[in-house]
């Protein structure tokens, strides 16, 4: 076992940063990477800020999951999985949508409401190719993991209130995830937009 | 829980500490990004010894006074052997991640015997971390499975002069088997009767290869030999058997036996004293009564020798009812006395 300095792929400058973080970006040339067994470039998208807003604001990263889904058959008691009807085709059973898997360590509920949020209403945003200054949260899920992550998040979309659900029979299939960096103001009551 | 271990910058040379299934760590005076490529992505962290010969002896004196040993054990016993050893542990961090839905049934009767069955539905999110450890050897009669602490000084694959017991389970099988586990965990956690629909996914978070330092202690007593073991780092006893007293057999049986008939028997006397009494109190009587007895039979059938850690063989007194399930059952109420747990 060996420690070693972590360098970019891309252009091989040493990567300095005062948060621990398992995805790695580089200054220089702006390359995101990851390691683990193998290092692989990944792309990103970071979305541009609202410089109207003037309370302090953090990139919080996100996997955005491609993901084909089927639902053969579901059972609850109390709802239906209407959730999920603005994402079909044609009246059909199937459909596609971008899952976003928040990778940042927060609590349950935040993720939840985040994850379902953003799934549900994706982002529209403007992009830039730094941070501007702004601080970025630690990205603390794996791509690997972002796709069964996106798993629960699709389930959690059909089994939140008002649905007791019983029964779902489908087929999720993930296609590729993009990390996104997306700007939020801390507040009190949780993480506020700021695109 | 956290193991952290010290190690260089290999840019400037600077201390920093690395915590347990970390890969990623920040030197804090040039600020590099330093990342631990560990054998196949297994971190090896070796725990320093802190104990020496003399306490590993020493800590027999309370071992030997406690529970129900032989009351001139600490007289008679005669250590034949003291050596120190690694032990490897797999570590590994898990994250479970899902739904879990189905039903639970609830039973209600009324005071003219009908009963209704109620189907309430429940959808049980799942979204916990666990840590688990299990030896990566075959201990051999080492009564050691787990590590028990995971607070101590340690360091990278440093083992001193201590001989090391090699890792004989692999990375896949262990993390297969904890993997389980951890599902089991957060079904149990979960508390859904009958499940109707399970999507549930386990996240590897880290895996590490923990070397552990213990003393393995040999004794005789009266031509029969005993082992019990030490914790390297903590000074406590780990794993161990000793001989039981027959005396406090014994005395189990027979206290025992009376008391667990006296509360069987009591219980037949007030059902058939009154007749407005529950029949459940009384089911439930002769249910203790049959447990204390056979706890009693059991700690005299078993308790010529006292057993602690992780040896299959433990099975005396309650804790070898527990061991069985029985109590544990009880308690969850798995166990139906009368329909009304």
């Amino acid at each position: 076992m060996k420690v070693v300095q972590v360098r970019c792929p891309n252009c091989s400058q040493p990567i300095y940063s005062k948060i621990k973080d398992i995805v790695f970006f580089c200054e220089n040339c702006k390359v995101l990477h990851i390691r683990g067994g193998e290092t692989k470039v990944i792309d990103y998208e970071i979305a541009d800020f609202n410089k109207t807003i003037t309370a302090e604001k953090k990139y919080m990263p996100f996997w955005r999951v491609w993901c084909n889904f089927t639902i053969n058959e579901s059972r609850v008691s109390g709802g239906t999985f209407r959730k999920m009807a603005q994402f079909m085709r044609g009246g059909g059973n199937s459909g596609s949508l971008f899952v976003f898997v928040p990778a940042s360590e927060m609590d349950v509920a935040t993720f939840k409401q985040l994850a379902m949020d953003l799934t549900m209403s994706p982002p529209r945003y403007s992009t830039r190719l730094d941070f501007g200054g702004l601080q970025r949260l630690p990205t603390k899920i794996t791509n690997g993991e972002a796709e069964n992550v996106s798993d629960f998040v699709f389930v959690t979309i059909q089994a939140d209130k008002p649905g007791i659900l019983q029964d779902l029979d489908y087929d999720l299939v993930c296609q590729e995830a993009r990390m996104v960096y997306l700007p939020f103001v801390v507040t009190e009551s949780g993480p506020r937009p700021a695109w | 829980m956290s193991i952290s271990v010290g190690l260089n910058c290999p840019a400037c040379g600077g201390a920093i500490q690395v915590a347990d299934g970390e890969q990623v760590v920040n030197c804090e005076y040039c600020g590099s990004m330093l990342y631990l490529e560990g054998d196949g992505g297994v971190n090896t962290i070796a725990f320093k010894m802190k104990v020496d010969r003399g306490a590993a002896r020493a800590v027999s004196e309370e071992w030997f006074r406690k529970d129900w040993k032989a009351r001139d054990l600490r007289k008679e016993a005669k250590v034949l052997e003291i050596y120190p050893i690694y032990l490897p542990f797999w570590s590994i961090k898990m994250r479970v991640i899902g739904w879990i839905c189905g039903y639970d049934e609830r039973t209600y009767s009324d005071s003219k015997g009908h009963t209704r069955t109620e189907r309430i539905p429940k959808e049980e999110m799942v979204l916990n971390d666990y840590q688990y450890s299990e030896i990566a050897c075959d201990p051999g009669d080492l009564g050691i499975k787990r590590l028990r602490n995971f607070l101590g000084e340690s360091e990278f694959e440093d083992f001193g002069n201590i001989p090391t017991y090699e890792a004989t389970t692999s990375k896949d099988e262990a993390m297969k088997r904890i993997g389980e586990e951890a599902l089991n965990d957060a079904r149990g956690e979960a508390h859904v009767q009958h499940v109707t629909f399970e999507r549930v996914h386990v996240l590897p978070r880290a895996l590490s290869m923990i070397y552990y330092p213990i003393w393995v202690v040999r004794y005789g007593y009266r031509e029969k030999m005993y082992i019990y073991t030490v914790d390297g780092v903590s000074g406590e006893i780990i794993s161990g058997r000793a001989p039981g007293d027959p005396l406090f057999q014994s005395l189990a049986i027979t206290a025992g036996t009376t008391i667990g008939g006296l509360i069987a028997a009591g219980s037949l006397y007030l059902m058939a004293a009154s007749e407005t009494m529950d029949p459940t109190i009384t089911l439930i009587g002769l249910a203790a009564g049959a447990i204390i007895t056979f706890g009693a039979y059991m700690f005299f059938r078993h308790g010529s020798e006292i057993i602690e850690g992780d040896f299959t063989d433990k099975k005396y007194g309650l804790g070898g009812l527990d061991e069985m399930g029985v109590v544990s059952d009880l308690l969850k109420g798995r166990i139906d006395l009368g329909g009304r747990i």
